[in-house]
């Protein structure tokens, strides 16, 4: 480093110096940020459920439930989505009982994998964009069903945390279409239609 | 007391490992904040916005990932928002600082802290560059950190370096024969 | 046959997953992790600024309107057609918020900005807040809206769910009402008739303002933003 700012201009590195100098801080504003971090809720690992994606775990799906999984039934949060617990544990029924009129929501660090479904044969590419990718079209690409007679029906597993979740998919790029299978949101301010889904706390 | 750990103690619970983070950091945040936003307000600002995004969005950082690096992602981007608010209000008053800053007296005086010279100077610097003048003096970066950070190319952080040396060189150019 | 059933999703999943490692805001699209707002320009990431600081000093969630300005912007809108998006759901939320009081949690606020954009009164709401008997709103709020916007008369639907919510239907309920009734209206049912005929099918749930079965009203605060 001291050679770089050797070949700088004298005049250049003499500001860098002055630059460089720390500067006095007022300590009650280090204070007060202390006492709105510990105002925060506990932040919350978001990785784990990833880790589920890419290894399949010892699950404790009820058999109902992971029929309704091979047989590729839609749920978009209607099912109630699996519980992935911060351990990585999956489970359906033992998720922490929370009752869904309850404002705080306990942090057990619950997303829910929830099912973006849409049939669209005609597409080369689909998203899912929402409130929770920040509408980035390159975040949660959905792919398409590689079984016979099933071509055509896009999907991916989103982790959403429980609550109410805007969203929309995008098809190639350009089309933004609503989720036909799921409440309309209000209009979107830009001219397209987008879908609700509210996740719950509690299992099935 | 490593700084991967401390995170993941944060995430365990424990608050105060956040606050030992916070130790680490803030001076040299703060003074990245005020030498690119020219004022403590509103750089007092922009390190609560970044520490308290960075508390909330803790669950997202990658052990692989450098925890400084990932913090000042958050600082920048907190600090060009800060900035984004605040310019059409100054906009009035550049013209009347330009015309201080040019006028015949002024000299700089490298033997006392004059810091409020520093950040006038600073501040004529377009904030793009000063933004990368100050990451790579200032904070010290590596090129490559600064891109990671920053999502722009090393050549082009470069040039923007090599333009804010040029430009504050011809600012001395044009004053020292004052 | 479940483990199998699972892995076999997993494995289908994983061909998705791998994008998904990277994370919704790192570096698959480097700009957009660090600050997707950059994207606008000046004066319009200006005038944002300014709405996000009026939502904070009128103690308002911020993350809706910065989630509207990054839709506008993968949606490609103009300058202009994002501030006045942004400004729409800073006004839907303020108003929301004063219909439904300062109990109300964000997802509330939310559904109830929607309502109001469906034309729904701030009295309608301030209505449902009080036969509350310690549910959310969110669901009968997001079904209301729905139903409006295929084409129930607004009285109708406000009429019928603020019945349903006072008679202490469940979040189940208005999910399996919202389900036949659109099942109705796309086999081309009336919907004004489809709602009030599945509206029937839901039982009482006990009497209007009949006090909780645990007793003590839990503390109503706004929850932390995500």
């Amino acid at each position: 480093m001291t050679d770089e700012l050797n070949s700088l201009d004298p005049y250049v590195r003499e500001l860098v110096g002055e630059a460089r100098r720390p500067v006095v801080v007022d300590p009650s504003a280090r204070h007060r940020l202390m006492e709105a971090i510990r105002l925060e809720p506990a932040p919350r690992r978001r990785s784990r459920v990833l880790d589920w994606l890419l290894e399949p775990r010892h699950s404790s799906l009820s058999p109902v439930a992971s029929m309704a999984l091979a047989a590729g039934l839609v749920g978009i949060g209607i099912l109630g989505g699996l519980a992935i617990h911060r351990d990585g544990r999956l489970s359906t029924e033992q998720a922490p009982p929370v009752g869904v009129g309850n404002p705080h929501l306990p942090d057990s660090g619950t997303a829910r994998a929830i099912r973006f479904v849409l049939i669209a044969p005609q597409a080369a590419r689909v998203s899912v964009v929402g409130d929770f990718n920040d509408w980035d079209p390159s975040a949660n690409p959905m792919s398409a069903q590689r079984e016979p007679g099933s071509s055509g029906v896009w999907s991916v597993y989103v982790p959403l945390q429980p609550g109410l979740h805007t969203y929309s998919f995008v098809v190639d790029g350009t089309h933004f279409v609503p989720d036909p299978a799921a409440p309309i949101a209000p209009d979107d301010g830009y001219g397209h239609r987008s879908s609700v889904v509210i996740v719950r706390g509690s299992s099935l | 007391m490593s700084d991967a750990a401390d995170v993941q103690r944060v995430l365990n619970g424990d608050v105060d490992a956040f606050a030992r983070l916070v130790d680490r950091y803030y001076e040299r945040c703060a003074r990245f904040a005020v030498r690119m936003l020219g004022n403590r307000d509103d750089a007092e600002d922009a390190l609560q916005a970044a520490f308290l995004r960075a508390y909330r969005s803790l669950g997202k950082y990658q052990e692989r990932d450098k925890f400084s690096a990932w913090l000042y992602r958050i600082l920048v981007n907190q600090c060009r928002s800060m900035a984004a608010r605040r310019n059409q209000r100054e906009r009035v008053f550049v013209r009347e600082e330009a015309v201080l800053l040019n006028a015949p007296d002024r000299r700089p005086n490298w033997t006392g802290e004059d810091e409020e010279f520093v950040q006038r100077v600073l501040a004529e610097l377009d904030p793009l560059l000063r933004e990368a003048f100050l990451l790579k003096y200032v904070e010290e970066m590596s090129y490559e950190e600064m891109s990671t950070l920053t999502g722009v190319g090393v050549s082009a952080l470069k040039m923007r370096v090599k333009r804010a040396c040029d430009r504050l060189r011809s600012r001395w150019e044009r004053i020292k024969d004052d | 046959m479940s483990a199998l059933s699972l892995r076999r999703v997993a494995w289908s999943a994983s061909l998705v997953a791998l994008p998904v490692v990277v994370g919704a805001q790192d570096s698959v699209v480097p700009n957009r992790g660090i600050d997707p707002l950059s994207r606008l320009n000046e004066s319009t990431r200006y005038s944002i600024e300014l709405l996000f600081d009026s939502a904070k000093v009128a103690g308002l969630p911020t993350w809706p309107l910065e989630s509207k300005a990054l839709e506008g912007i993968t949606k490609r809108a103009d300058g202009r057609r994002i501030v006045a998006a942004v400004r729409l759901v800073f006004r839907s939320l303020r108003e929301a918020r004063s219909a439904l009081g300062p109990g109300a949690t964000n997802d509330e606020l939310t559904a109830a900005a929607g309502a109001l954009s469906v034309g729904i009164t701030t009295d309608e709401l301030a209505r449902l807040v009080k036969s509350r008997h310690e549910k959310q709103l969110t669901y009968p709020l997001v079904v209301l809206s729905d139903l409006i916007t295929r084409g129930v008369p607004r009285d109708t639907a406000s009429q019928t769910i603020f019945q349903l919510w006072q008679r202490g239907a469940s979040d189940d309920d208005f999910q399996g009402l919202w389900r036949g009734v659109e099942r109705d209206i796309v086999s081309g049912t009336d919907p004004g008739v489809a709602l009030l005929n599945r509206a029937r099918e839901i039982p009482s749930r006990g009497p209007p303002t009949a006090p909780p079965a645990s007793g003590a009203r839990p503390e109503r605060s706004e929850n932390p933003n995500p």
